[in-house]
């Protein structure tokens, strides 16, 4: 059964919901990175599916 | 309900160096690839790809690649062996994008010139995937001493190749339709 998300993005490309299935952890020394998290080292890239076109799209979180 | 859409795999072949037997390699696995129903696939040749030399790293990636990655559920990376390890060039490309890999299927065809069916390009490359994102399969294609495995015009001289690529290729199409499924419908917790 599908799980619905609260987070997706909307696909630039076709204007369907998205499916937010990971978060990379990219690491930086510059800690004045948006979204810096100095927990992690680093900010967080969620990654989105669109399950109409199979789109792929990144976000910052 | 099976899903309408057919699985992108487009073949990687993944160094530039003249003469290259991994050609051979990337040729089978590209004809075995287009007999199987539901899937779509092209040959990329890192050697034809715009390289942006004075920079490195995700954002860096020739359109082109990085559209092919983005519509791909699964890849196959047809690596020889350089001095056990991957070609500096397939890193290079690898290296470009990072989103359009994340939780998709990644398959190995190893090749060699030597007896070792380059088993240390694959061991040493594992972890370049796992942490582009990509999930790699416990089927790998090794092609060792590959000068007897091809003739120099690509004729495939042992014919047990054909069954080993059927394997491999069976297992990386379950895992492309698990993760396709997984990354539209299962949400992050």
């Amino acid at each position: 059964m599908a799980q619905t998300t609260q987070r997706g993005m909307r696909c630039p490309k076709c204007g369907a919901q998205m499916n937010a299935h990971a978060q990379k952890l990219i690491v930086t020394a510059n800690t004045r990175e948006p979204g810096f998290d100095p927990q992690l080292g680093g900010f967080l890239e969620e990654t989105n599916a669109c399950p109409n076109c199979g789109n792929v799209e990144a976000r910052r979180v | 309900m099976p899903d309408p859409r057919p699985l992108s795999i487009p073949v990687i072949l993944g160094t530039a160096r003249k003469g290259r037997m991994s050609a051979h390699a990337a040729n089978l696995v590209l004809g075995e690839l287009r007999k199987r129903e539901g899937v779509v696939t092209e040959l990329i040749d890192i050697a034809t790809l715009q390289h942006c030399l004075d920079d490195n790293g995700q954002g860096t990636a020739d359109p082109a690649w990085a559209t092919c990655m983005t519509w791909a559920d699964a890849i196959v990376i047809v690596a020889p062996e350089y001095n056990h390890a991957m070609p500096g060039l397939l890193k290079h490309v690898l290296d470009s994008c990072l989103k359009e890999y994340i939780h998709k299927a990644a398959g190995i065809v190893a090749v060699s010139a030597g007896p070792f069916g380059g088993t240390r390009v694959i061991e040493s490359s594992l972890p370049v995937f796992r942490e582009l994102g990509l999930v790699t399969i416990f089927w790998d294609l090794n092609v060792g001493s590959v000068g007897k495995v091809f003739d120099e015009t690509g004729k495939l001289l042992d014919p047990a190749f054909v069954r080993r690529t059927d394997k491999f290729l069976g297992e990386l199409i379950w895992m492309a339709k698990t993760l396709r499924h997984g990354r539209e419908n299962v949400t992050l917790q």
